[in-house]
């Protein structure tokens, strides 16, 4: 969305707030919020461990102790104007790209529901991409300390700019299935930690969509997403491969991060009879780029004692492409081309090599301590796949791909 | 002294128990003039998490919770929805920082319940068993 139709967005919800809190017997306003302060050691001071591509640092290089990682603050305020229309106003502040904390809009959408199973919204609405994309960002209403880093840092975009529509039909008195289509663009600027240098990743032609069938203490979801992902920042390097003929021209086409479809499947199951839960998740994206094709997938279970949740994750992350490209064949080029070939060519595998393959298995405990707050202890112990460093920046001389990596975490989430 | 004292510790264990066996069980009610007659407990537990906003016969439904200090509302979601004061409140974080929905309107306790239900024919409440009166309906089908 443009900046200024986001500005009357916001102006437009601001307004319609002001108005809910004129009238108490009319629309209803209530403010909300969730937040989390968190702190994580890694015992890896080589590599910062990255819970996603946005994240500038993390705990390792750049500190042992970081507690950037999974520290925010959400403020919400929501407006029922009608029975049929409300509007969300989500404001988060975390660490960004530039390693600021400036406030961010999450979501600012208006909803309309013709019917009572049908809702449209329009504005900034969630990228209904995975199990708990809902609410990755609320820590309170996760078992974990963060949703498990394999598979939600492949998309590590929350929201998408445009509209959504979803329909419930409900089967019998017990189970119940929605469907939620999502078309919409995205803007996101990523930091120079993961290697692939600074850029926008400018997300255009969202289309996503998303089923959940649930039925009583089970649920399972189906998604879909297609996109077309342009990095402008690397369009000066697919130039570079233009200039060596017909070779270099086929690699730029190859790897070249310009508007081609990215595509996006994904499944998950959950069962919460109370007592105890379990879910299992697998997500396969495919840039068809030179960030690559990766799938991922978790088992997670717990046990809930009194205040007491302890719960085991166990979490795979596999790069399905390939890592490595012979590049430009400099045979036959006259020395100086073929110097500056072989420059790019290493460009291209040093991004090609980044593509990650990591498991790791989280023990954790969450305490519920009060009714709107919990604290939680996990350990991760994370294995690289071989030769690769994982989800790991900032990279220092000496830090070994392949090698495992040992992480302690704890929160304290919150919401109001 | 110490059998004394061990007699009032275990009067006080007996006075506690039967308390607890004497705490009736909260029921799920509607206004006695509203059509609804019959709802099971995952009927119940649907409404009051929000997963449906209608009563089956396609009429809305307006379920009315009691607030957190209320010994009610912990007993009825632990009752209907199987579901600790933290699971509840966990349920509505999901839906509510998503837009999705918001939690039923708070009331301070059964009194407050049934007067809104007196007043509002699509309204669904809970409240201790003992409070109930020709003013309500208890659903049944538990």
């Amino acid at each position: 969305m443009h900046k200024p139709k986001m500005a009357f967005l916001m102006a437009a919800i601001l307004a319609a707030c002001g108005a809910a809190r004129a009238d108490d017997d009319g629309p209803k306003l209530k403010l909300s919020g969730y937040g989390t302060l968190g702190v994580a050691h890694s015992d890896n001071r080589g590599a910062d461990y990255l819970v996603d591509s946005f994240k500038p640092n993390g705990p390792g290089a750049t500190r042992a102790w970081n507690t950037d990682t999974d520290s925010r603050l959400g403020l919400q305020a929501s407006a029922e104007l009608s029975p049929r229309v409300s509007a969300v106003l989500q404001v988060i502040s975390q660490q960004r790209f530039d390693g600021s904390y400036r406030p961010t809009i999450e979501w600012a959408n208006v909803r309309y529901s013709p019917l009572p199973d049908l809702s449209l919204r329009a504005g900034r609405i969630v990228l209904p991409v995975f199990m708990v994309t809902d609410s990755r960002r609320v820590g309170y209403a996760n078992p974990w300390v963060r949703p498990p880093v394999e598979l939600y840092s492949m998309i590590p975009i929350t929201t998408s700019d445009g509209i959504d529509a979803s329909y419930r039909m409900t089967l019998s008195p017990t189970t119940a299935d929605t469907l939620e289509v999502t078309a919409g663009r995205s803007d996101a600027k990523f930091p120079p930690s993961q290697g692939l240098g600074t850029g926008t990743a400018e997300v255009r032609d969202i289309l996503a969509v998303s089923n959940s069938l649930e039925s009583g203490f089970l649920t399972v979801r189906l998604n879909y997403g297609q996109a077309r992902l342009t990095i402008p920042e690397y369009a000066v390097f697919e130039e570079a491969f233009r200039q060596f003929g017909p070779p270099g021209a086929a690699i730029a086409e190859r790897y070249g991060v310009h508007g081609k479809f990215s595509k996006f499947v994904g499944a998950g199951a959950s069962y919460d009879p109370g007592p105890w839960f379990a879910m299992a998740e697998w997500a396969q994206f495919d840039t068809h780029t030179v960030i690559g094709k990766k799938a991922a997938w978790y088992v997670s279970a717990g046990h809930r004692w009194n205040k007491f949740t302890p719960y085991a994750t166990f979490a795979q992350l596999k790069g399905l492409s390939n890592t490595s490209d012979p590049g430009i064949p400099l045979a036959g080029l006259p020395p100086p081309v073929a110097a500056g070939a072989a420059q790019l060519n290493a460009v291209l595998n040093g991004q090609l090599g980044i593509l990650p393959t990591q498991s790791t298995l989280s023990l954790g405990v969450r305490w519920d301590l009060f009714r709107s707050a919990a604290l939680k202890l996990q350990y991760d112990r994370v294995a690289l796949g071989s030769g690769s460093r994982g989800v790991f920046g900032n990279i220092q001389p000496g830090f070994e791909p392949g090698s495992t990596v040992h992480l302690i975490s704890a929160t304290f989430d919150f919401v109001y | 002294m110490t059998k004394r004292l061990l007699f009032q510790l275990l009067a006080a264990f007996v006075a506690s128990v039967s308390l607890a066996a004497g705490a009736e069980d909260v029921v799920a009610v509607v206004s006695a003039k509203s059509p609804i007659t019959s709802l099971n407990s995952e009927q119940v537990a649907d409404i009051f998490l929000g997963k449906t906003t209608r009563f089956p016969d396609g009429s809305a439904a307006v379920p009315i919770d009691q607030n957190e200090d209320s010994p009610d509302r912990d007993r009825f979601y632990a009752q209907y929805t199987g579901k600790s004061p933290a699971q509840v409140k966990a349920h509505w974080s999901k839906l509510i920082f998503t837009g999705r929905g918001q939690p039923p309107r708070q009331v301070a306790n059964a009194a407050e319940a049934k007067r809104v239900l007196a007043q509002d024919p699509h309204a669904i409440a809970y409240i201790d068993n003992r409070l109930v009166d020709s003013s309500v309906r208890v659903l049944s089908g538990q």
